[in-house]
């Protein structure tokens, strides 16, 4: 199995793998602690589509994907998921305002 | 396989990374399941229910293995601690580029050090 090296093509394609058939596909993530080393898997079964990391920024964007497969597979797979990553956004909202106000 | 509960779920797997951290692996799997049998949702569906799907998480450590499952109420909290764990103990990953700068340096060292030594 070849692993895919950019990050965002290996979010992309899980979320279009997992919108395709939600009911067989599953998300793995795998972390060995005395190699370094952090291995995300997306597969239905037929497709299997894998991601390999030792760098700790990357951990930071597994969060991301992590979220959005929460989301999707606890509320469905028509789950808003520009919900989760915009999250930020309506989190900033409210400084931002302040900072208006304050102006 | 134990089914437990979200907070005790993430109690196991802190000791699941404790206990891994010289040696071996721990894998964490998530699945959009119904938590049913495949009859009972044939059965679910023909009668026109709605059939319920949660997020059912599971955690190995190749010896022992636990699960959970969370709803589209509860995810979001159990996503917060999960995330906070995954934080904690991922701590042998690379932080990026200072050391590769640091790394190279010291290749240079080396090399003058065989053509030159310094302390002698």
């Amino acid at each position: 199995m070849v692993y895919i090296t950019s990050w965002d093509e290996f979010v992309e394609r899980s979320v279009q793998l997992f919108r395709a058939d939600p009911d067989s596909t599953r998300y793995v993530m795998k972390y060995r602690h005395c190699d370094g080393k952090l291995v995300l898997k997306v597969t239905d079964n037929r497709e299997c589509l894998k991601f390999k990391t030792d760098q700790a920024q990357d951990a930071k964007k597994m969060e991301k994907l992590n979220n959005i497969f929460f989301t999707l597979m606890a509320r469905g797979p028509e789950a808003d998921v520009a919900e989760v990553t915009g999250k930020e956004h309506i989190d900033a909202q409210p400084t931002k305002k302040g900072r208006g106000r304050k102006q | 396989m134990v089914l437990l509960q979200p907070d005790p779920f993430l109690n196991e797997l802190t000791s699941m990374f404790e206990r891994s951290t010289e040696k071996g692996s721990v894998w964490v799997t998530l699945k959009r399941s119904s938590l049913k049998s495949k009859v009972k949702r044939n059965k679910m569906k023909t009668a026109g229910e709605a059939i319920e799907y949660r997020c059912l998480i599971r955690a190995t450590d190749g010896k022992k293995t636990i699960s959970t499952s969370v709803g589209a109420k509860d995810h979001q909290r159990f996503q917060a601690s999960y995330a906070t764990i995954l934080k904690a103990h991922m701590t042998a990953l690379k932080k990026r580029e200072r050391k590769d700068k640091k790394k190279g340096a010291e290749g240079d060292k080396k090399e003058g050090g065989v053509k030159k030594p310094k302390r002698v």
